[in-house]
């Protein structure tokens, strides 16, 4: 149990990520109201970014361009950029996403007048 | 140019679907035509490019010059080809059966072929990229797109679309931290150097639970039981001109990553902690395709009853990949390629029963008198497919499947399959039962069809028995990639 708990605190990156994944998951599926799911799922993709950038954080990196006329390349003094161009992409993703899903709610909100998720299965019961 | 067919089939519909809006803003009814010609060409350049793949093998698609470690690499090998082909061939048909419901005066048509060229545009990417993260990133494509396309109808489709986009989200979410998994693991992405890489590592607890991640994001994304329950609501409030579409690629071309996935990573007898991890698989394509056939059994909506068919599918093609013999691996990509014009055709079927008839469960269609012969002709083909009788290819697909689960001897895999193919002949004699029902009104004369419903009903049943008839030729096709070793 001691030994479990000294390697998680070790990490306290991923012990982040893993509250930031389980809190949005609890908030997209335990919340009615849909701008709080998509909160939910927000944070849910925040999580996954987190975690991509937790993994390639590197102490004392440096930008990995090679200057000019540099022959020797040590491989430990640069950050890996792979991670890195992942998480920008990942981001666009999710703001697309994002972008997608406030105009479906829109819509939603036009057709039943409500955001509430209880609210409209009400009005999908009554037709 | 022949080496550039790829990039081509890619950049085609998206370049079109994003100057659509700008070109014909004031000429709507340049719309259909520039859609249509786009899609004519893809099909030819898809043709071209199963051609040029028979003839001098898979290419690897370099793209901005950089080579697989470094760069990204795009597959396209004969399976690739095969499924493009298939997909260009399906959304041709549902953009004319499309004309049926979508006229030009309609105020949203413009966006209706935009998205329809992105979303194909998305489905190229996901099937070329040899890449785990390209496949991450046009998968949104592809599914945003799909969203946008659900929700498209406005009121009740929104709330479904809303769903639809909750789970999927989730999903690629899931695959993205599935990928960070892998790539933490082996220092790569690329699936020809992970294959290499994986299989030494395959029971580290990274790897294992990276594939579980990613295994259960594209599992929402293909709609596998459990994790379906977003595409019946989706598909049957979606637009009549989109759901042939929608139904009949975005949940087959998840499948065929995950196939690829799987096939070049997870050896056949693999155990990962004494569970044999191919037979688990097998055994979630049982239950989806005996469950998936069981509540397609009992709806009444005819959209919502093909709608759990394609889940039911989507569980015999997965037995079919998981089987661990080449006879298996084809029938079931085989299958997927069938499936994907049998459900196009089903959903066709039942849009055009919604848009002339009005008809929406059984009980409608059995008060309605009389049906167009084209579409019985249809209806007949398209439950020959499905339940799977020669000449249609859904017999071959099938009858591989089985011979391959006897060859494993996965008897449970086997009876999975007749079982589902009885559940599949109980819905269709239901839905039979009520079609030729003659209510006491009779002499009414039949509807008459639309030129473009008629085109797609007929070409598409043609396509269903064609595809029987020359599975033989793509077979071949589907071995080549199973004996290049790589899929």
């Amino acid at each position: 149990m001691v030994e479990l708990l000294q390697t998680l605190l070790q990490r306290p990156n991923f012990i982040v990520f893993v509250i930031l994944f389980l809190w949005g998951i609890y908030i997209m599926a335990a919340h009615p109201n849909f701008v709080k799911k998509l909160i939910g799922l927000y944070i849910v993709q925040t999580s996954a970014i987190f975690f991509l950038v937790a993994f390639s954080a590197k102490e004392g990196a440096t930008v990995p361009i090679i200057p000019d006329g540099e022959t020797v390349v040590n491989a430990l003094n640069y950050a890996n950029p792979l991670p890195h161009v992942l998480t920008v992409t990942a981001i666009v993703v999710q703001v697309a996403t994002l972008g997608v899903s406030l105009a479906l709610v829109t819509a939603i909100y036009r057709h039943f007048g409500s955001l509430e998720e209880d609210e409209i299965l009400e009005q999908l019961d009554e037709q | 140019m022949s080496s550039n067919l790829p990039m081509l089939l890619f950049l085609i519909p998206f370049v079109v679907g994003v100057a659509i809006p700008t070109v014909t803003v004031k000429r709507r009814a340049l719309c259909p035509i520039i859609a249509l010609g786009t899609v004519s060409v893809m099909v030819l350049l898809a043709i071209a490019n199963l051609h040029v793949v028979q003839t001098k093998g898979p290419i690897e698609y370099a793209l901005g010059g950089w080579g697989a470690p470094i760069g990204i690499a795009w597959l396209d090998d004969s399976l690739a080809a095969v499924v493009i082909l298939a997909i260009c061939m399906a959304a041709l048909l549902s953009l004319i059966y499309g004309q049926v419901t979508v006229s030009s005066e309609h105020k949203k048509s413009m966006q209706y072929y935009t998205l329809i060229l992105i979303l194909l545009s998305g489905l190229v990417g996901i099937v070329f990229a040899a890449d785990l993260f390209n496949v991450f990133v046009f998968l949104e494509v592809a599914a945003l797109t799909g969203y946008a396309l659900v929700g498209a109808g406005g009121g009740k489709a929104s709330l479904y679309a809303f769903r639809y986009l909750l789970l999927g989200s989730f999903g690629a979410t899931l695959y993205l931290l599935g990928l960070g998994h892998l790539y933490v693991a082996t220092g790569t992405l690329n699936m020809a150097d992970l294959a290499v890489r994986i299989p030494e590592i395959l029971t580290s607890t990274a790897v294992v639970s990276g594939l579980i991640y990613i295994f259960l994001g594209l599992s929402i994304k293909m709609a596998l039981i459990p994790l379906h329950s977003w595409l019946p609501d989706a598909y049957v409030n979606a637009p009549s001109a989109v759901s042939p579409l929608l139904a009949s690629t975005v949940t087959k071309v998840a499948l065929v990553a995950w196939v690829r996935i799987e096939y070049s990573l997870i050896a056949p007898n693999v155990e990962v902690g004494h569970v044999p991890v191919l037979v688990v698989l097998e055994e979630l394509g049982v239950l989806a395709a005996l469950i998936g056939g069981a509540l397609a059994l009992i709806q009444t909506d005819l959209k919502r009853m093909f709608a759990y068919g394609g889940v039911s599918h989507i569980g015999l093609i997965l037995i079919g990949v998981s089987l661990g013999n080449t006879t298996g691996f084809t029938g079931g990509m085989f299958y997927l390629i069938n499936d994907m014009f049998m459900q196009a055709a089903l959903f066709m079927i039942a849009g055009i029963l919604l848009h002339y008839h009005g008809a929406r469960t059984l009980d409608d269609i059995r008060d309605t008198a009389r049906f167009s012969p084209w579409l019985t002709g249809s209806l007949v083909v398209a439950a020959i497919a499905m339940v799977g009788l020669p000449p249609t290819g859904g017999f071959f697909g099938k009858w591989n499947i089985i011979l391959g689960a006897l060859e494993a001897q996965h008897y449970v895999a086997a009876f999975a399959v007749l079982g589902s193919t009885l559940l599949t002949l109980a819905y269709f004699l239901k839905i039979f039962a009520s079609w030729f029902f003659q209510p006491q009104a009779g002499d009414t004369a039949a509807v008459e069809l639309s030129g473009a419903s008629r085109i797609s009903l007929g070409i598409i049943s043609i396509t269903m028995i064609a595809l029987g008839l020359s599975s033989d030729s793509v077979f071949q096709l589907l071995l080549a990639t199973v004996n290049s070793g790589g899929v």
